[in-house]
């Protein structure tokens, strides 16, 4: 289980996140859902070892009960946008933080090349992000975040740039994967659908400063989310929002 | 066939003004000795080829020495000062300031300390052609998105791994660029160079040509330089066109 504690994150001018404590479980998908400027992807890059330039933080985390010192291989950390570097074909890409850990190059393209079929990038190996679709563009970015093969994943926002008929796809399509292999997911959203069809635990954040002012499980399994039986959380979700958005 | 297509309207536009230039010698009249027309300026290339090919060889070879050794201290000084930030708030303002020294001031001053052989005009090219490449490298790693600093970091990597897999790759148009400006200065300051003193070169062929009021064999230096400076140009264009197939139609998205 990964714990933060009293994580507290300051501006030079206000304090941005009060002291927030939250738990990521193995296998579970937690959404961290809040408005705009509520400090909910600081809070995720402080985790990843990345907290923007000019905001300074206070907490601790752990690992069932290790101390975690962030950037750490126990968490993979996508970003908003995809970030393949242009210059680096699809399968390079996707190596990359593999080669980061250490293993050669050759090493770390035997273990990401077997894995395009199934992340439907079969025939792009070779092929530069350019010449790919936003979607697949995506999913060559989970792939690199993916293979990490970190027991937590911090994911910002991944489907926000891509249409609607591919974002519901690629959600679909990363539950399937997570249900290959389970880790424990913290996904910053602000889309309420997107929240309700991937989470078993909803965190809402309200701004000003940022906190956490509700914590959903979502019980209903996830072949039975239809819209009627989402209805009554999202309408709970949506009042929470707009209670705590000024 | 596109390059040629890209070069016709240049080359149009020159033959129109050469034409031009050609035309007012014949109808005003004008004495060679001020203003030769371009068929004198061709005539002096062609008769003195010989001649003008040695002292451009010299010019080429102080030129392509001093653009050498300047690509390479621009782009080791650049490695350092991306880790060392303190030294390079401390060296940025000195290297700034050394551009303020005319470099007509500085030439005579070179061979007065090193004397006539190929070091001082070596030097004087490195001098003028240093800045802009590091400026060039500077400001191309200053441009990695945040989001690919995060992204690496996030996945574990220190400042060389930084530097190797985003920086440096995110620095090659900047670089070029870089390149191709200091390429333009590289002869003209060899030149500049020869012209305070040498015994071969462009440089001294026009101080030579000059003092005997030859003006048609200045202008022959002149096309001639610029011919070299061009092939330069055209060479960095084939290096970044060979070496850039991965970098071509780049698709930023974290830009």
């Amino acid at each position: 289980m990964l714990r933060l504690e009293d994580l507290t994150i300051r501006a030079a001018d206000r304090l941005l996140v009060e002291p927030t404590s939250l738990t990521l479980v193995p296998g579970q998908v937690t959404c961290l859902i809040g408005p705009s400027g509520c400090g909910k992807s600081s809070v995720l890059k402080w985790l990843a070892g990345v907290l923007a330039p000019g905001l300074t933080a206070e907490g601790r985390a752990e690992v069932d009960g290790t101390p975690l010192v962030p950037p750490s291989p126990a968490l993979a950390y996508q970003p908003q946008q995809d970030t393949l570097f242009p210059w680096l074909t699809v399968a390079e890409n996707a190596a990359l933080g593999l080669e980061l850990t250490g293993l050669s190059r050759r090493a770390a393209q035997a273990r990401v090349r077997p894995l395009f079929d199934r992340f439907g990038l079969a025939g792009c190996e070779d092929r530069f992000p350019r010449e790919l679709s936003g979607g697949m563009r995506q999913r060559a970015a989970f792939l690199r975040t993916i293979v990490l093969d970190a027991p937590y994943l911090l994911l910002d926002e991944p489907f926000s740039a891509l249409d609607a008929v591919t974002r519901l796809r690629l959600q679909d399509w990363l539950l399937a994967r997570l249900a290959e292999r389970p880790r424990g997911v913290l996904l910053v959203t602000h889309d309420l659908y997107e929240a309700t069809q991937m989470a078993d635990r909803i965190l809402v954040m309200a701004a000003g400063p940022g906190r956490i002012v509700a914590d959903i499980p979502l019980t209903t399994p996830r072949p039975a989310r239809s819209e009627a039986a989402l209805a009554g959380v999202r309408a709970d979700l949506r009042s929470l929002l707009m209670e705590e958005t000024p | 066939m596109s390059v040629l297509r890209q070069l016709l309207p240049a080359f149009f536009l020159a033959a129109a003004l050469l034409a031009l230039w050609q035309g007012y010698c014949a109808w005003a009249d004008v004495s060679p000795l001020i203003l030769p027309a371009p068929s004198d300026v061709a005539r002096g290339l062609w008769v003195n080829r010989a001649d003008l090919a040695r002292h451009a060889g010299a010019t080429l070879l102080v030129a392509g020495l001093g653009f050498s050794l300047s690509v390479a201290f621009a782009f080791a000084s650049s490695v350092a000062l991306w880790f060392l930030p303190a030294l390079r708030r401390g060296v940025l303002p000195l290297m700034v300031a050394s551009q303020t020294v005319p470099i007509v001031a500085l030439a005579p001053l070179m061979v007065l300390w090193f004397g006539f052989g190929l070091l001082p005009k070596i030097l004087l090219v490195i001098l003028v052609t240093f800045f802009p490449m590091l400026v060039s490298l500077l400001s191309g790693y200053a441009r990695l998105p945040q989001a690919y600093h995060d992204q690496l970091v996030s996945m574990g990597a220190g400042r060389g791994a930084l530097f190797r897999r985003a920086a440096l790759p995110v620095a090659r148009p900047q670089f070029f660029a870089g390149l191709r400006i200091s390429a333009t200065y590289a002869i003209v300051a060899t030149i500049f160079a020869e012209y305070a003193g040498a015994r071969q070169g462009l440089g001294i062929w026009i101080l030579t040509a000059k003092n005997n009021f030859r003006a048609d064999l200045v202008l022959s230096a002149v096309v001639l330089s610029a011919f070299l400076t061009l092939s330069l140009l055209g060479l960095l264009h084939l290096i970044d066109r060979l070496t850039g197939r991965r970098f071509r139609g780049g698709d930023d998205a974290a830009a």
